[in-house]
């Protein structure tokens, strides 16, 4: 993790090479230092060489997709990533979200948007001095500082925005937490229309959480206002 | 049998062929036995007493003799004069009468052998002869007998005819069910394949079941398998042009939005920056909606599902509030759990193109409501606005791909791509629906959507 006086790495996987010199140009003057390659196999061979705090990562690509690379990179690593998908395209969208990605954003993007998506995203993923408490709710249990959860003995592997909505179900069990609260504080921007990114993101909660063996807790849906931790009995 | 031409030429040829001949056969076969019977009758002491009585009392005794003589030899004397007549004028059976006249023919060929020379024909034919009577009166009268039952008995009786007739009714009837199922079985399959194909199933192909037959319809299936190949192939180049489109289309645009926030930055906040925003966005969205329209084909390419009206309009009232920031619209009436067969995606964005349409064409802050309800198998989903409406010579057109009405040109642009209530047409008549706008009495444009209901 880069702290605040140094620029955050992130690495860019598109196969459109003025778009990505452009984005590098852009992001410059926010302080984000932005690696470009141009194919999935050259993205994840320099992933697995660099210290990146961020992926940004393009669907539709010749070779491997990006749905590819996402997959390849989720099963090492759980660091943040924002895929670029085609409009419209729910499918891929949805995909990219059940196969670990953090946030979307259809292209073509309005640049500021992308910055505020990758800022929303560094931010949180920043551990933060004063919620250095442990939370717990029967078998999981959820520890800010080191950024850790888990179910009894077994550790859960939860991207960060997986961890940041868990530890929002878990700061009021048993209550209603809407989900553009959720939006705001897991993905570090507003709600949309047809936005279906945090339901996504509890389901894959949800079967994790099954896998870990959890039995007693469930994640309910309050259908039109949000989601609810229940404690077990 | 190799082609269904042989098939059915061959057993229709078979069939009435073998009830024709059956039938002359059986013709031939009464003609003989009728023959036979006349032919071999012993005369004998018939003939004797026949003979005593016509002396005794001529013609009329001849009668009486023969009315008391009782037929228990099984046959009919019949006594034909020269002429023909039988004595008594009883009815003479055809085969009699034949044999009769044979026999005159005969007669008189020996007749006119003998005035020539007397040779070994002659004797034989003589044999042959029918007896013949001589009345006191010099008149010649031939004996013939006939069975009582005449030879026809075997042929003719009731039981037996019936029997015959279900006889070629069995025949006619295995052959003709064997050429019937031999074409409605592979046809069957092929419909089958046919519906299924009809109902997106591209992969569909027959070429297992009727595709090894070596007839016509064995043609026909794999014909059908090269066009069902032909129309898959299709599918997928449309789906990846489609993809392809989007691709190619939006990575300019999305370097062209970067592009001006850069120069946004080294120039400072034009408004031609605004401008150019703009109608990126705007090229964006007509992009997408252009493919909506194309991706409507291929949703109903896939599977129908059944799909909760009210669920799909919530979602849009749900879309469209969180947009505006606003309650505007909303779902006046509600008939619970009204389901169509159809895809949701389709029927999500013709209600939203409607709705959209009919926010964007009325007053800010104006309320647009839904209606749904059922009238019989139909459902009906009306949207309702408090807009200036469209003119009526326009509403017909108001579906048509890039229609603009008077008002909204001379407006310029108001936001929308021209296509959205074209979508929404298509979206519907891929359900079988229907989609009508008109204007209300009170001001503002009605949209009434009808639907058919699950069954």
């Amino acid at each position: 993790m880069n702290d605040a006086n140094q620029n955050a790495q992130l690495l860019m996987i598109d196969d459109d090479r003025e778009l990505g010199d452009m984005i590098t140009d852009f992001l410059a003057s926010d302080n984000l230092d932005v690696t470009v390659r141009h194919s999935g196999e050259a993205g994840i061979e320099e992933f697995k060489s660099g210290d990146y705090d961020l992926l940004i990562l393009d669907i539709m690509m010749p070779g491997i997709s990006g749905l590819d690379v996402l997959k390849k990179v989720r099963l090492t690593s759980a660091i943040p990533v924002i895929m670029l998908t085609a409009r419209g395209d729910d499918v891929d969208r949805i995909i990219g979200l059940e196969f670990g990605a953090d946030d979307y954003l259809p292209k073509p993007f309005n640049p500021r948007e992308l910055v505020a998506r990758i800022k929303a995203i560094l931010r949180r993923a920043q551990p933060q001095a004063e919620d250095s408490e442990v939370l717990a709710l029967g078998e999981i249990r959820l520890d800010s500082r080191t950024h850790k959860a888990g179910v009894n003995q077994n550790d859960l592997q939860l991207t960060g925005t997986e961890f940041e909505i868990l530890k929002c179900l878990l700061e009021t069990p048993g209550k209603v937490v809407n989900k553009e609260y959720l939006s705001e504080r897991a993905l570090g921007r507003r709600l949309l229309p047809y936005d279906r990114s945090v339901d996504t993101h509890i389901s894959n909660l949800r079967g994790k959480l099954e896998k870990a063996g959890n039995r007693n807790e469930t994640i309910q849906n309050q259908r039109g206002v949000g989601y609810l931790l229940i404690p077990g009995t | 049998m190799r082609s269904l031409f042989l098939k059915f030429f061959v057993s229709f040829w078979l069939v009435i062929g073998l009830i024709i001949g059956a039938a002359a056969v059986g013709g031939f076969l009464y003609a003989e036995q009728l023959q036979s019977t006349i032919e071999d009758f012993e005369a004998g002491n018939s003939m004797l007493e026949a003979s005593a009585a016509l002396q005794r009392g001529g013609r009329e005794g001849l009668i009486r003799w023969r009315n008391n003589t009782p037929s228990d030899d099984g046959v009919i004397i019949f006594f034909l004069d020269e002429s023909g007549e039988e004595i008594s004028f009883r009815r003479i059976p055809f085969g009699v009468q034949r044999i009769f006249e044979r026999n005159r023919a005969r007669y008189e060929r020996l007749q006119r052998d003998r005035d020539a020379e007397d040779n070994g024909d002659g004797r034989r034919m003589r044999s042959r002869l029918l007896p013949q009577l001589t009345a006191p009166d010099g008149e010649v009268l031939t004996m013939l007998v006939a069975p009582v039952q005449a030879p026809e008995a075997f042929w003719s009786s009731q039981d037996i005819r019936v029997l015959l007739f279900i006889f070629a009714l069995m025949i006619s009837g295995i052959v003709s069910y064997a050429l019937a199922r031999a074409v409605s079985r592979p046809v069957g399959k092929l419909r089958d394949a046919t519906v299924s194909l009809a109902d997106g199933n591209l992969d569909i192909r027959v070429a297992d079941s009727i595709g090894k037959r070596r007839d016509e319809l064995g043609l026909l299936g794999r014909d059908f398998d090269a066009m069902a190949e032909k129309l898959q192939r299709a599918a997928e180049h449309q789906t990846e042009l489609s993809r392809n489109i989007s691709h190619e289309l939006r990575s300019p645009l999305a370097r062209m939005r970067v592009a001006v926030e850069l120069a946004r930055r080294k120039a400072g906040d034009l408004s031609e920056f605004a401008r150019l925003d703009q109608d990126a966005e705007r090229l964006d969205a007509l992009i997408g909606q252009i493919l909506s329209y194309t991706k409507l084909e291929m949703d109903s390419d896939s599977n129908a599902l059944p799909v909760d009206l009210s669920d799909v309009v919530n979602e849009v009232i749900e879309n469209v509030n969180f947009e505006s920031g606003s309650e505007r619209v909303s779902l006046l009436s509600g008939d619970d759990r009204l389901t169509v067969i159809g895809y949701r995606g389709a029927l999500l964005s013709a209600v939203e193109n409607v709705v959209r349409n009919a926010v964007r064409h009325s007053a800010d802050g104006s309320e647009v409501t839904i209606r749904i309800d059922a009238s019989g198998d139909k459902a009906n989903i009306r949207i309702l606005d408090k807009g200036p409406g469209v003119a009526d010579d326009d509403l017909p057109l108001l579906f048509n791909p890039f229609f603009r009405t008077r008002e909204s040109t001379e407006k310029n642009s108001n936001g929308g791509t021209g296509l959205g209530l074209a979508i929404a047409r298509r979206a519907i008549e891929i359900h079988n629906g229907s989609i009508v706008a008109r204007n209300r009495k009170d001001g503002g444009l009605a949209v009434r959507i009808t639907l058919p209901l699950r069954d």
